[in-house]
């Protein structure tokens, strides 16, 4: 403890100590802010995941389409499936559903991540938090472009061998299968860190600062 | 004046610290999702972590058998894929430790120490939810998805930070007693 407070110290500050920029802080009340986050955020998820869902639906149809042609993916999203639907599927054919939760539920993780803060309320927090969350958004859109991908390369038979190459059907596949296994849960920690977490002090900063603890 | 350097630098760093994060990521993914690796290394553990989950469901009476990755009673039987076997976790928190600027030796007893956590964790979650799955099947559904892959996954990011904190506090200290003792008198 002694230690850490002599690492923190005005003095050190202020001599112009470059900023670090691994200073992560971990202490019971940050933990504890952080399942308090948690809780709160899964209470969130589960009450806003329908017309999120509706949101992804209609940013990956746009882009799915964009690349189409002719443009014939439609998405529709009911609670927790996001049911794919093509208007050159054979109408007797069955359509395809896809689970929602698993592509979006590391949303939780962002809201405990940034939980952590030691002022996790105050605007600037949210701010960055805001950030985060708009860009977890995109990551959701793209992954759910790669599913749709994914599906119509590997698994309509033999209408994906013939639309779609070997190296094509790796790509969408891959990248798919990367987003499940480690993608989605590292998303969520490396946009904290990249956008979350409090800016190291500047030595300028830290010496105006410095007195006022 | 000094300031807008030393920022630079700090984000450069951080910014450092993220690309080899991920870079590790997707070799992790590379070697772990190759047919060999997941036949010779992830499907074993993947059935070590049923058996070990199935002794401790017999302790509290639940009369589990195992068949491979599967553990099966008379109410409830479940399949432990890849996604449920730690190893996710694990591959994240190896990446983000390596990634981090530390001497080696704190690197691999913290990988060591994290990986054992990180499985005592996942132990906790397949026990129950197969028990959530027996006795309150209507559970299992979100229980499995959204909540114990979420606590699995922060208690590993939380594991992280618990070490790199104990880790920056421990070059801060070396990099003041150097300071110190260079400092004019």
């Amino acid at each position: 403890m002694a230690r850490t407070r002599r690492a923190e110290t005005p003095t050190a500050r202020a001599r112009g100590a470059e900023p670090d920029a691994f200073a992560v802080r971990l202490d019971a009340g940050a933990a504890l802010r952080a399942v308090a986050g948690f809780a709160l955020t899964l209470g969130v998820w589960f009450a806003f995941s329908a017309p999120y869902e509706g949101t992804l639906a209609a940013a990956a149809q746009v882009l799915v389409r964009t690349f189409e042609s002719p443009a014939v993916t439609t998405l529709e999203s009911t609670p927790g499936e996001i049911h794919v639907e093509r208007s050159d599927f054979p109408a007797d054919s069955g359509r395809p559903g896809l689970p929602a939760a698993d592509t979006h539920f590391n949303f939780v993780l962002l809201g405990a991540l940034f939980a952590l803060a030691p002022h996790p309320l105050r605007p600037e927090n949210f701010k960055r938090f805001w950030i985060a969350a708009v860009l977890l958004w995109v990551v959701h859109v793209v992954a759910l472009v790669f599913e749709i991908e994914s599906l119509y390369a590997t698994r309509l038979g033999p209408w994906s061998a013939e639309h779609y190459g070997a190296a094509a059907r790796n790509f969408w596949a891959a990248g798919f299968h990367f987003y499940q296994i480690l993608g989605r849960f590292a998303a969520p920690f490396a946009l904290w860190w990249g956008v979350g977490r409090p800016a190291a002090p500047t030595a300028a900063r830290a010496g105006k600062g410095a007195g006022k603890g | 004046m000094k300031a807008i350097p030393e920022a630079k630098s700090s984000n450069r760093r951080s910014a450092l610290f993220l690309a080899r994060f991920v870079v590790l990521l997707v070799a992790f993914y590379l070697i772990v999702a190759s047919h060999p690796v997941n036949d010779a290394v992830i499907v074993p553990f993947t059935a070590a972590v049923a058996r070990v989950s199935a002794v401790v469901l017999n302790v509290f009476g639940e009369k589990v058998q195992v068949h491979g990755t599967e553990l099966r009673s008379e109410r409830f039987a479940v399949e432990i894929e890849n996604g449920c076997n730690g190893v996710e976790t694990a591959l994240l928190f190896g990446a983000a430790v390596l990634a981090f600027p530390a001497p080696w030796r704190r690197r691999l007893l913290g990988l060591l120490l994290g990986f054992l956590a990180i499985q005592l964790i996942n132990l906790v979650r397949v026990v129950t939810l197969f028990w959530v799955g027996a006795h309150r099947p209507a559970l299992f559904g979100p229980s499995h998805t959204v909540l114990w892959q979420s606590i699995v996954v922060l208690c590993g990011v939380l594991l992280f930070l618990l070490w790199a904190s104990r880790e920056a506090r421990a070059r801060s200290a070396a990099k003041e007693v150097a300071d110190g003792s260079n400092a004019p008198r």
